[in-house]
């Protein structure tokens, strides 16, 4: 499976927001701004890495060899869990400003499906260390590119003139819609498939 | 004069139309949008999840008197992917086409924001019925939500309801397959969620 | 506190211990019966199947168990690989049967059938199977041409490497 097509699918064609709907909460929560948006992806990405690393080893090393398939789910969801704690802890002590910048967005990612969603899809594809890498740095990108997307769009909405009901969640969800149909444009790209 | 404590009955319908979680308070979206396809599978997952959210919040109830508050995140997400590790082998050796259609967003239940939310805003301070009550009374909510996007998607886009076709042949010779694809879920559902603020529906 | 941290853990991993041990043979049973049952789709003449490569290849044989084909899997399996089929080869080696097999269930109703009508074009071919745009008689998919090139391909592949397992 070459490593552009693994990408280019995690990237675009399958991207996991808008795609495959995985990570939605913190995408709604959080593109109301661009800034905090451009916050959440770096944190996402990063412990994403950390994540599809720490648990790929996991699985291979201890879990699998062990027969202790059954305990992945919990395994996984500990370390993120874990990560995002000890990313917090770091945060805190050595780089104060960005700490602060992240503020409550921190904790909020150990309950980002997207990042255990590669955990488990990087085992349920048999995906080797670099394959495991480039799949994961694929959907961090994808979900950045999504949220930022989006975040422009929703400050736009802002100001814009939206009827009653319509405001805030149903009409950000109209958009996601509308970004939803450009990105289904993507589908077979390359020969990936949706 | 109006009562302090919310009655019995509150905790259970409160999750329901007040709070419901998907279209009042708009968590859970993630197996919401994803396994709405059609009418069965928005039901298979919601049952899933509705399984792994009463007894969580059973079982969180039961042991909050020996669980410090330092570490309580840690235990309600040990005994929440307990209980998904067991809907999701159960479902496998039992269900294994709803399983295959639901793929990674069994596992993915133990993320979903209504059972960790509702561990953390409840069980942990309610006792054992109250939080049963809420866990039904929120699990109930969740499954009316998806059942009521899934049996649109299908009907739109396939013109089934359940498998039961429920619309004319020429309708279904040229349907708006546009609703079983993700830009049609999100539409929906901000149709939805337009409609209960225009009901006033969570006041 | 760690106590405490401590009991959970080995309570939780204890309970799924057990419903692993559970429902660990039932799931085994279901892998193959799904298997089973797809072959036996493919290559009704057969009455049993023996395994010969580990995924990819079937003798299939009848009551006295001699030969009556064989079946091959062809394709990439998981991530955006070409469609995966599953073709059965009668003896004199033209495909008598063809399945498209769903490794994960697409959302798109319309996307399903697509590829039933295309893997259905390939019965009745031998190993000089192509698109027609490349020669052959297949139709590719509208708007995946290369997806329908590569199952294409891979499919003539597969024929042409397990050829000699075509004899009776």
């Amino acid at each position: 499976m070459n490593l552009s097509k693994i990408f280019i699918g995690a990237f675009l064609v399958n991207n996991i927001l808008l795609m495959r709907f995985i990570g939605l909460c913190s995408f709604f929560g959080v593109s109301t701004s661009l800034d905090t948006s451009v916050g959440m992806s770096a944190a996402v990405v990063f412990v994403t890495m950390l994540a599809a690393w720490v648990c790929w080893v996991l699985w291979h090393a201890l879990l699998l060899p062990l027969g202790l398939e059954f305990l992945r789910t919990a395994v996984f969801i500990l370390v993120i869990a874990g990560l995002v704690q000890f990313v917090e802890m770091f945060l805190k002590k050595y780089v104060r400003g960005l700490y602060s910048a992240m503020g409550i967005y921190l904790p909020l990612i150990t309950t980002n499906c997207a990042i255990l969603a590669i955990t488990f899809l990087n085992v349920d594809y048999g995906f080797n260390l670099l394959q495991a890498t480039i799949y994961a740095l694929g959907v961090g990108g994808g979900y950045s590119l999504a949220i930022i997307l989006f975040a422009a769009i929703r400050e736009r909405l802002e100001d814009s003139p939206v009827s009653p009901s319509f405001r805030g969640y149903p009409i950000a969800f109209v958009g996601a819609s509308l970004i939803s149909l450009a990105f289904l444009g993507f589908a077979n790209l390359f020969g990936i498939s949706i | 004069m109006t009562s302090q404590k919310p009655s019995r009955l509150s905790y259970l319908t409160s999750g329901i139309i007040k709070e419901n979680p998907v279209l009042i308070l708009m968590i859970g979206l993630c197996p919401t949008l994803a396994t709405t396809t059609s009418a069965r599978d928005a039901l298979g997952m919601s049952a899933a999840a509705s399984f792994v959210l009463i007894f969580s919040n059973v079982v969180v109830s039961l042991v909050r008197k020996f669980v410090q508050p330092s570490i309580r995140i840690p235990i309600f997400i040990i005994i929440i992917s307990t209980f998904v590790t067991i809907i999701d082998y159960v479902l496998q050796a039992y269900q294994p086409s709803l399983y295959r259609v639901l793929g990674v967003f069994v596992p993915l239940i133990v993320v979903n924001c209504i059972i960790l939310g509702r561990a953390e805003a409840f069980a942990y301070s309610h006792g054992v019925f109250d939080s049963f009550l809420d866990g039904l009374g929120n699990a109930l909510g969740f499954t009316l939500a998806l059942v009521i996007l899934g049996s649109l998607r299908e009907f739109f886009a396939v013109g089934t309801v359940f498998g039961k076709t429920l619309t004319p042949n020429w309708y279904r010779s040229a349907p708006m397959l546009f609703m079983i694809f993700p830009p049609g879920a999100f539409f929906l559902i901000g149709i939805l969620k337009a409609l209960a603020v225009k009901l006033k529906l969570g006041k | 506190m760690v106590v405490s941290l401590l009991i959970t853990c080995l309570v939780a991993a204890f309970a799924l211990s057990e419903v692993y041990a559970v429902t660990k043979p039932k799931i085994d049973q279901q892998k193959i019966d799904a298997t089973t049952s797809a072959l036996i789709q493919v290559l009704p003449a057969a009455q049993t199947f023996k395994e010969v490569e580990k995924d990819s290849l079937w003798y299939g044989l009848d009551a006295a168990g001699a030969k009556v084909g064989i079946v091959v899997r062809s394709g990439a399996r998981g991530y955006g690989g070409p469609v995966p089929l599953l073709v059965a080869l009668d003896l004199t080696g033209r495909i008598s049967g063809v399945k498209v097999e769903d490794l994960k269930e697409t959302p798109g109703l319309g996307l399903k059938a697509t590829e039933d009508w295309f893997a259905k074009q390939f019965i009745g071919l031998d190993s000089t199977v192509a698109l027609k745009k490349e020669g052959g008689t297949i139709d590719a998919i509208s708007g995946a041409t290369i997806t329908s090139r590569a199952a294409a391909r891979g499919v003539a592949q597969s024929i042409r490497k397990y050829s000699e397992h075509l004899k009776p």
